[in-house]
Order: structure tokens, then sequence, then C-alpha cells
């Protein structure tokens, strides 16, 4: 019990001894890991969106205007009878006015010059989760297509396919500018202990002399490092969090974006919990690279 | 059980060097030692600067590895220790150096403490020794104070008091009179002699023809890396 106090003090110690060090090591991990946060908060919350969209994802399926009442019941049987389809509902002709009247009032009277109901009927399908995913969208759609009695069939392909590539991209970004910035923070820890290392090389070399074990002289220097990077990604979060708080704030009265800020969110307390983490375990290996350079040098 | 063992006749083998040999870029530092230290002896290792006196004690505890030759120190071949059993080795053992190599930011008592403090003792034996240790060089009203309030000899005896403050059973000083005027030098001899008469196996590195004179013991002299004289 008495030597952990004494390695924690030591650790301290050093951490006040070298100020300016220090708070450079605290700000470059700090640093790396709100960059490395911009791109997970982004990553998260369209992942959410996403998500909530594929929950939304319906297939309209516009049905011939010639179609019999038996070949509208076949068809209904067999889409039940699909595995993709968790909801089934039918809008006839005269809904589909009803809805477009609704909807857009102000060009309903398009609609009045053309005499007969323009609208085709349709079934609205919700899809089962498991085939959510855009390319069993497609491959779905494309085989309703070929059913008799299908005219058309219209979902928000695109769209979707195209929010995925781009969250692909930014899942690729986070991670490359994640390691290139973690490997600087690393390196500045390292700097950051080496100093301190340097400067108490006359006190290692006398802890040696009194039989002290590599043990007991490396662990003030690891548990250093990492407090300064469970520091560091402690302000990373309080940087994060303010940045977010602002963004949303900037967001919220223009009302330019259709009330999407209410969709965004801050990281869940596993994720930041992580991102201290990972701040602690980037000082702890700056550390350790440090310690064996250190090591080998004074071998 | 107090600082240093009872005294009595030296009894068994401390230190034994076969055939020794080390080099510093191909130079021979010491050549072919064959050395016999007994239990409870005090031995003077003299001879001129750069003669391997600090070799032989860096073999000793085992900063330097010889590149030929075996070291056993209690019957433990120094020689072949691995690594990580050095600090154990060290632990029996106390060294005093020339340039004391006290801690400045640390007070007297924290200094003195250190040896100690590596091994986990408890707070109250810590206590106990350091004061008793300081008490035994008299320095002990000095506890409180950073080393660099400290005259010479009294850093000196500080020093000393970290060496014997684990009860060692070898001490091991390198010049430790080198920075001290004759009186002073003279003080630390009688500290050493004390120390030895409770048994306690020294070994005493110095150029200093006075200090032969006063401790009036065993001379190992070296000279260019070679046992001249025992």
């Amino acid at each position: 019990m008495r030597r952990i106090a004494y390695l924690v003090k030591e650790s301290m110690t050093n951490i006040r001894l070298n100020r300016t060090t220090t708070l450079v090591a605290v700000a470059s991990t700090a640093f790396t890991l709100a960059c490395f946060g911009v791109f997970l908060l982004l990553y998260l919350n369209l992942r959410g969106v996403v998500s909530s969209l594929q929950d939304d994802i319906k297939i309209v399926v516009y049905l011939h205007d010639g179609l019999s009442g038996q070949g509208l019941s076949d068809l209904q049987q067999r889409l039940k009878g699909e595995r993709e389809v968790a909801t089934l509902s039918y809008v006839s002709k005269e809904q589909a006015l009803a809805d477009f009247r609704e909807q857009f009032p102000s060009e309903y009277h398009l609609l009045q010059g053309l005499g007969e109901n323009p609208l085709p009927a349709s079934f609205v399908v919700t899809l089962a989760p498991r085939f959510r995913s855009s390319e069993a969208v497609r491959q779905w759609a494309k085989r309703l297509t070929t059913m008799a009695g299908v005219a058309q069939v219209q979902y928000s392909r695109d769209w979707i396919e195209n929010l995925a590539t781009v969250i692909g991209f930014i899942e690729l970004g986070a991670v490359a500018v994640g390691s290139i910035l973690s490997a600087a923070s690393v390196t500045i820890i390292a700097s950051t202990i080496r100093l301190t290392l340097l400067a108490r090389r006359d006190e290692i070399e006398i802890l040696r002399l009194v039989g002290a074990t590599g043990a007991f002289i490396k662990v003030p220097y690891l548990l250093e490092g990492a407090v300064l990077g469970a520091v560091g990604g402690l302000l990373s979060l309080a940087i994060l969090r303010g940045g977010f708080d602002l963004f949303k704030l900037q967001l919220g009265p223009t009302g330019r974006f259709l009330g999407v800020e209410s969709w965004l969110n801050f990281f869940p307390g596993h994720v930041s919990l992580l991102i201290i983490g990972a701040g602690l375990a980037l000082g702890f290996t700056g550390s350790l690279v440090s310690l064996i350079q250190f090591g080998r040098a004074s071998a | 059980m107090g600082i240093g063992y009872t005294a009595g006749k030296p009894a068994g083998i401390m230190i034994q060097l076969f055939h020794v040999s080390k080099y510093y870029d191909r130079r021979p530092a010491l050549s072919d030692i064959n050395l016999l230290i007994e239990k409870g002896e005090f031995v003077l290792l003299m001879g001129p600067s750069g003669a391997g006196k600090t070799t032989l004690l860096k073999l000793l505890f085992g900063t330097e590895r010889p590149d030929d030759g075996q070291i056993l120190v209690q019957n433990r071949n120094v020689a072949r220790l691995r690594a990580s059993a050095i600090p154990y080795l060290r632990r029996t053992m106390g060294i005093v150096f020339q340039d004391f190599r006290l801690l400045p930011k640390k007070n007297v008592f924290e200094n003195v403490a250190l040896p100690l403090m590596v091994q986990g003792t408890s707070t109250f034996e810590i206590r106990r020794k350091v004061t008793e240790a300081l008490k035994a060089v008299g320095v002990d009203h000095k506890k409180d104070q950073r080393p660099a309030t400290l005259s010479a000899g009294e850093q000196q005896r500080v020093c000393i008091a970290r060496a014997i403050v684990n009860s060692p059973i070898i001490l091991l000083a390198d010049e430790p009179t080198g920075n001290l005027d004759p009186h002073l030098s003279s003080e630390i001899i009688e500290l050493f002699k004390v120390i030895n008469a409770r048994g306690t196996t020294i070994m005493v590195a110095t150029h200093n023809p006075q200090v032969m004179a006063q401790a009036n013991r065993r001379v190992l002299r070296l000279d260019q890396g070679k046992l001249v004289a025992d």
C-alpha cells in the first residue's frame, strides 16, 4: 500500500514539475481525440438517421388501371406470401385522389381538368427488417415488376444508396484521420515522458542502485502517461460537447434544416467512456514507447 | 534487528573473484583478477585514478558484467545473474558514492528511506529504521532538511545512512572521502569502522594514503587493471 502511494505520488510530482510539457501533451491528445470525435459524431448520427430512414422505407407498387377484382385479390395474396413484406396496405384510386387533394390542395385543380381520375391504385409495402439493405430492396423491386398487374414499382433507392456510400467514406475518413492523429499523439506523449525521464536520469540511476526493480521505476511514468491521456480524452469530450451544442443552437432558429437538429444526438455514455479510455491508452502507449527507448539508451 | 550484524570473527567467504577481466573498447580495465574477501572484513582498494577500482565495485553491484571470469557474492554468481535478479542482489548491499548521489528534491529522511521504500517496507518500520540509521551517523537532527542545505560531510553521512538503513551484508564505498577535507575524511573512516565492527563486510575504494593509514586494514592494490599487491 505504502509502495502504491509512493508510485502515485511520484507520477503526480512528475506532472507538477513539468507543467508546460504536460499541457502540450494533454492539448495534443485532446486535439487528436476531438478531431476523431467529430468524425465519430458525424458517423454515429448519420448511421442513426439512415437506420431510422430504413425503418421507414416504403415500396409503392402501382397497379394497372384495368386490373380485375380477381387479379387484385391474387396479387394481394401473392404479396402477403412474400418474405420481404412486413405490412401491406391497399390504396384505391379514390383514396389516392383524396390523399393528393389533402397533400397538395393548391394543385388539385390540375387533376380536375383531366376529367377522369388519373391516379393509379397501389399497394404500399413496408419491408421486414432483414430485407432493408439497398441491395435487397433493389433485387425485390426488380422481381415485383415481373408480377401480373404491376405497372410500376417506386422507392427511394438512389437516395438511400448515396447516403450509405457517404457513411462508408466518413467511416474510412475517421479511421484514417484517427490513425494518423493517434500516432502523432503517441509521439508527443512519448516525447513528454522522455523529457521527464531525461530530467530525472540521476534519480532513476539512484533508484536502480538501491535495489528498485524495473517495474518500480517504470510505473510512475506509465501512470503519468495514462493520466495525461485520460485528461486529454476528457478535455476532448468537453470540446466536442461545446461544439455540438453550439452547432445545434445554430441550426435551431434558422428552421432551414427541417427539424434535423432534433435527430442529432451526442455520444451515449459508453462511447464517451470509450473516448476517455482511448486517451488513457494513447498516453500509456506513449509512456511505454518512451520507457523502451530510454531503457535501450541507458542499458 | 538493528543496523549491521553481531560483531565477531570473520566466518565464511563473502566475495570471490576468479580470473575476472573487463574491457572497454578492447582496452583492459581489469585483467585476470583473483580475490577472496571473508565475511566481516574491512578491505581498502587502493590505486591511482584509472586503476580499475570503480570498475571492480561496479562488477560487484552488478552495473557492469565481466567479460571473463566469475564473481561470487554471498555464493551467488553475479556474472551470470539475470537482469531481473540484480535489484534483489543490491538490496543486500549498501553503496556509498564520492558525489553522495542524494535526491535534491527530497529531504534527508526521504533520501535515507529510499532503499526501504523500493522494498515495500511498512511505514512504521521505515520510520524506525531511518531514525536509527540517522542517529548512527549523527545527522538525525537534520532529517527534515534538503541535501543542498547540508555541509559536504553531512551529505556524506546521509549517503552512508542510506547505505546502512537496510542492514546490508556488504557496504561498498567508491572514494567516499574524495570530496571531504582531512578532518571530515577521518570522521567518515571512523564511522565505517563502527559499521564494520557490527559485522558488515566493507570495501572502500580510495586513492588517498591518509585513509589507508587511518583505517589500518587489509589493502588491495590495483594498478592499470591488475591486482599488484594484497
